[in-house]
């Protein structure tokens, strides 16, 4: 397990593996999976081996650490690199959240590339960034320190691109550009932000409060507002959301990773750390900067809302509602309050969940009977049952009809934006129901109540395609009926919050 | 239903509704009620827009619209009753619910949302179009018990001290005679069935706000309201009935949902005059004299209901009902006559024999006569006349709602109003230019310099905001 190695790929890239010297377990979990670049473009077999293998057993990692740190258990790695900087990896509650909702979706969206992908080429150079974007998100979910985390948050930066850019025609380029013209200019904005804060208060450690009184008001402002637009970028906060309705031009499995785990999910798991365990949410609101945090959350939840309903295209009105549902999670850190931290917490995983349903149906709906638009949708349920039923699953998520997890954040959400006070985030929450529901309705009426083509035929795909969408509606539908149990996503988000952030 | 298409999936969401109705009574909390209630909500779609039809679709659009209105209403409503009550348990909410925060909007989005449900005027647009476009079982449930869920919703959740009371109270009663009128104008049994149960529920809904004789005045109007979901229910599914009838069959028939349409007026010895009696002593001042004048308007209308039903075309070839029809319309019907009698004795707080004193026969006799009279003048009239090529009032409602959408969906309208092209006009240009930003945002030069002047725009804002004691109370 412990070489570095300078790789050279078959036919034209190469990439700098980044391995390193590891013993504990969290490491072995971030890079169990990065061998597969080497795999003969031809050897389905040798790759899905590797590729699935990693997973169960990354699978099976998570859910040991899972027990053991609900007993109170706390592993840490540390590397020393240079005097002075040192990597962390830590596995405390929030960040196994972040893990157990990746390896659980990463495990799904392989199987389900798997099939999708089926005999076409390049599918070794795919894997190989696939899992090294998996490897980018646990060392994300992990880091214990500032630049353990920034150098995480730039890994998965570069190994989304050859993902998104994979199909190689002009629209997949473009949105490559797209997503690399946003992003580059945020990591400078972050890096920026890490060396101005680290430079006053030294290195600063997620676990360990850092001293930020070194620095006056009007620096640890700025500084915030820097994180912030560096975070931003990938959580989609508008006005810098710009990429992510370009990048649904990647093939289906990306898409669903980068909108319900991956890069999104970064993003918004960054914005936790730095308002949790950075500054922490008494300084914030001391700094009077929580509530704008909550207004430009507020902000886009409304306009992806508006964005997503003027969308014709399916896989782009799912990019919008990401916009939107992404920033739930940022109004419950932003709001503070106990149920709001609760609810949005726990919509990390339940936006996950819903969303990854809905893009591996959107995938199977293009890949199977050829559908990228709405108006196409028309009589789909009786042609793919099981596949217009977790996307009509999802979409009700999305909307926050019970039993669905989606209801159950909004409850959060709701109560939490009163108890902070703010009466105008329950109006947010409820204008954007009312908006989710006018565009999503639309197209669960299609797939169900309108006529179908005469021409139509079933087409329901093999159960390794349809297989992960079920289980992640079935999820979802779980997450929101068990969501009193205390290994539910909301009963962990409760523990989090219980034992970290709230006094 | 046999013959119809897909008649498992009717089945299965028929199920259900049944499971989410039956939900809605059960629930002790909050979160329960509302999974119950949004499950009803959802899964009486499905029952409402089987026949796909283009009126059961634009009548399940109507429907869909509003029951999400209504949803997000009662659950905003549900969360400051929660954040109020600091519990989940339903009797906490309703007590915290008058006292909550942001003055009467508590107590008045969850009355708009349940009214949507119950029907109440003018949130009843829905029933209108989704009964005559739903099948004939699925009309009677969506009376019979899915508009109670509503009700049930407002005796749950809402105090008797609100301060818009009187409001309600007047609402309710414009609802209970105005319904009842605008029935006669009416030609499908149908929709003149679904305006009395509007009137019905309007005259619970009043009567749930008016000031009470005694405390346990809401079990007697839930006793009403399962009078009344029994007898219309069966009213409901007798269109199917007297439609697969003929001849002597039909006549015998028609006695039969007469007997059944006497009981919801609340004529003498039926089940319905119990449940009368019952409400009435609850009540006191200006809703125990109108709840008699309603049974006047009640009478009236399903008179000429009753007329219509008779006059229904049959494409029945034998004129005899199969019995799978005939013994659950009357075993309900017989249900509607009888139960009332035999829950009378410990749910209506009357004493034994009561409805029996003459004072009671005549207090339940003299609406229905005084009904009944002009009811079968204004049949003869119509129904002899002929046939009135007009459009009825629903039916004209059906057909702007088809205008309005063929107009949203399609492109220019020929001669829009000012007022309309102004606001679509600005609301593009609104659109066009924000969009515009959005594509220059998406070369990513001025996003981040934006987000940042955004932030300290806010920050100022915020600061400004701190000093006037404005801003987030956190823990």
């Amino acid at each position: 397990m412990n070489s570095c190695k300078l790789a050279t790929l078959p036919q034209r890239r190469r990439v700098w593996n980044e391995r390193s010297p590891a013993g504990s377990e969290p490491d072995d979990i971030a890079h169990s999976r990065d061998a597969h670049v080497f795999v003969p473009d031809d050897n389905h077999r040798l790759r899905n081996a590797l590729n699935l293998g990693g997973a169960v057993l990354k699978l099976g990692l998570v859910g040991f650490m899972f027990f053991e740190v609900a007993g109170g258990v706390v592993y840490k790695f540390r590397l020393d690199f240079v005097p002075g900087l040192f990597l962390l990896l830590r596995v405390d509650a929030l960040a196994l959240l972040f893990l157990s909702l990746s390896a659980a979706l990463w495990f799904l969206t392989t199987i389900y590339a798997i099939a999708y992908f089926g005999a076409k080429p390049e599918q070794s150079g795919f894997f190989g960034f696939f899992s090294l974007c998996v490897a980018a998100t646990t060392g994300i979910a992990l880091s214990g320190t500032l630049i353990s985390f920034f150098i995480f948050f730039e890994l998965l930066t570069l190994s989304t691109w050859p993902l998104v850019v994979h199909k190689r025609n002009a629209n997949s380029l473009a949105a490559g550009r797209a997503y690399l013209s946003y992003a580059m200019p945020a990591s400078a904005v972050l890096l920026v932000a890490v060396v101005w804060l680290e430079s006053t208060v030294g290195p600063v450690e997620f676990a360990v409060p850092a001293d930020l009184g070194a620095l006056d008001d009007t620096s640890l402002q700025v500084i915030y507002v820097l994180f912030i637009v560096g975070l931003g970028v990938k959580a989609a906060l508008i006005p810098l959301h710009g990429w992510l309705p370009q990048a649904m031009a990647a093939p289906a499995p990306v898409s669903a990773l980068l909108h319900a785990v991956a890069v999104v999910k970064a993003g918004a798991f960054g914005i936790m750390r730095i308002v949790f365990d950075v500054f922490g949410l008494d300084r914030l609101d001391a700094l009077g900067v929580a509530t704008p945090l909550a207004m430009l959350a507020a902000a886009t939840i409304i306009w992806g809302s508006i964005r997503a309903l003027q969308q014709e295209d399916i896989k782009k009105r799912l990019a919008y509602s990401t916009v939107s549902q992404v920033s739930y999670i940022v109004l419950g850190i932003a709001l503070g309050g106990p149920y709001a931290v609760i609810g949005g917490l726990a919509h990390l995983v339940h936006q996950g969940l819903m969303k990854i349903t809905l893009f591996f149906c959107a995938g199977i709906f293009d890949e199977r009977a050829g559908i990228t638009r709405i108006d196409a949708l028309d009589g789909i349920g009786m042609r793919m049952p099981w596949t217009a039923a977790c996307f009509t699953v999802g979409a009700m998520g999305m909307i926050g009809l019970p039993p669905t997890a989606g209801f159950v954040t909004k409850i959060y959400l709701g109560v939490g934006a009163l108890q902070s006070g703010a009466a105008w985030a329950l109006g947010v929450l409820v204008v954007s129901t009312i908006l989710n529901a006018a565009y999503f309705l639309p197209l669960i009426y299609r797939i169900w109540f309108l006529e179908v083509p005469s021409d139509a035929r079933p087409v329901e795909g093999p159960p390794t395609l349809i297989g992960p969408a079920i289980v992640t509606a079935a999820a979802s539908i779980a997450a929101g009926v068990i969501a009193a149990a205390a290994y539910s996503p909301l009963g962990w988000a409760t523990l989090i919050a219980q034992q970290e952030y709230l006094p | 239903m046999r013959g119809t298409h897909k008649p498992a999936a009717f089945a299965g969401f028929w199920c259900l509704t049944l499971a989410g109705n039956l939900g809605v009574f059960l629930a002790a909390d909050v979160a329960t009620f509302y999974v119950a209630f949004a499950t009803v909500s959802l899964a009486a779609y499905v029952l409402i827009v089987h026949e796909a039809n283009e009126a059961a679709l634009r009548a399940g659009r109507i429907y869909i619209v509003m029951v999400i209105l209504g949803e997000v209403c009662v659950l905003a409503g549900f969360v400051i009753g929660i954040t109020a009550a600091d519990s989940l348990n339903i009797a906490d909410i309703r007590n915290a619910q008058s006292d909550a925060p942001p003055g009467g909007v508590a107590s008045l989005l969850p009355v708009a949302g349940f009214g949507i449900k119950a029907g109440l005027m003018p949130l009843h647009i829905w029933l209108l179009l989704a009964h005559p476009a739903a099948p004939t079982p699925a009309s009677a449930v969506l009376s019979g018990a899915i508009v109670k869920a509503g009700i049930i919703g407002m005796i749950l959740f809402l105090p008797a001290s609100l301060g818009f009371a009187d409001w309600l109270v007047v609402l309710g009663l414009a609802g209970a005679f105005g319904a009842a009128l605008l029935g006669l104008r009416e030609t499908n049994p149908k929709t003149i069935l679904a305006y009395s149960t509007i009137s019905q529920m309007s005259l619970v809904t009043a009567h749930i706000w008016a000031p009470l004789g005694s405390d346990d005045a809401s079990v007697q109007f839930a006793f009403y309201a399962l009078h009344h979901g029994l007898a219309k229910g069966a009213l409901f599914l007798s269109v199917g009935l007297v439609a697969a009838c003929t001849g002597r069959w039909r006549a015998a028939v028609l006695v039969a949902v007469a007997l059944i349409a006497l009981s919801v007026a609340g004529a003498p010895l039926t089940g319905g005059s119990v449940a009368k009696l019952a409400a009435k002593s609850g009540l006191d001042g200006v809703a125990e004299t109108a709840l008699p004048l309603t049974a006047i308007t009640t009478t009236l209308v399903l008179t000429w209901s009753i007329t219509r039903l008779a006059m229904v075309g049959t494409d029945s070839k034998s004129g005899r009902p199969n019995a799978f029809l005939a013994v659950p319309t009357l075993a309900i019907g017989l249900g509607a006559l009888v139960v009332p009698w035999v829950l009378g004795r410990d749910w209506s707080g009357l004493e034994p024999g009561y409805p029996l004193h003459l004072s009671s026969l005549w207090s339940s006799a003299w609406p229905v006569a005084v009904g009944l009279a002009p009811g079968l003048l204004w049949s003869w009239r119509r129904a002899s006349g002929p046939p009135s090529a007009d459009r009825t009032l629903a039916e004209r409602i059906d057909d702007r709602l088809a205008v309005l959408e063929t107009r949203a969906s399609a492109a220019p309208v020929q001669h829009p109003h000012w007022f309309a092209t102004t606001i679509q006009a600005a609301f593009e240009a609104a659109m066009v230019s924000l969009s515009a930003l959005e594509q220059h945002l998406k070369r990513g030069r001025y996003a981040s310099m934006l987000l940042v002047a955004f932030c300290i725009a806010s920050r100022l804002a915020g600061d400004c905001g701190d000093r006037t004691g404005f801003g987030p109370a956190y823990i």
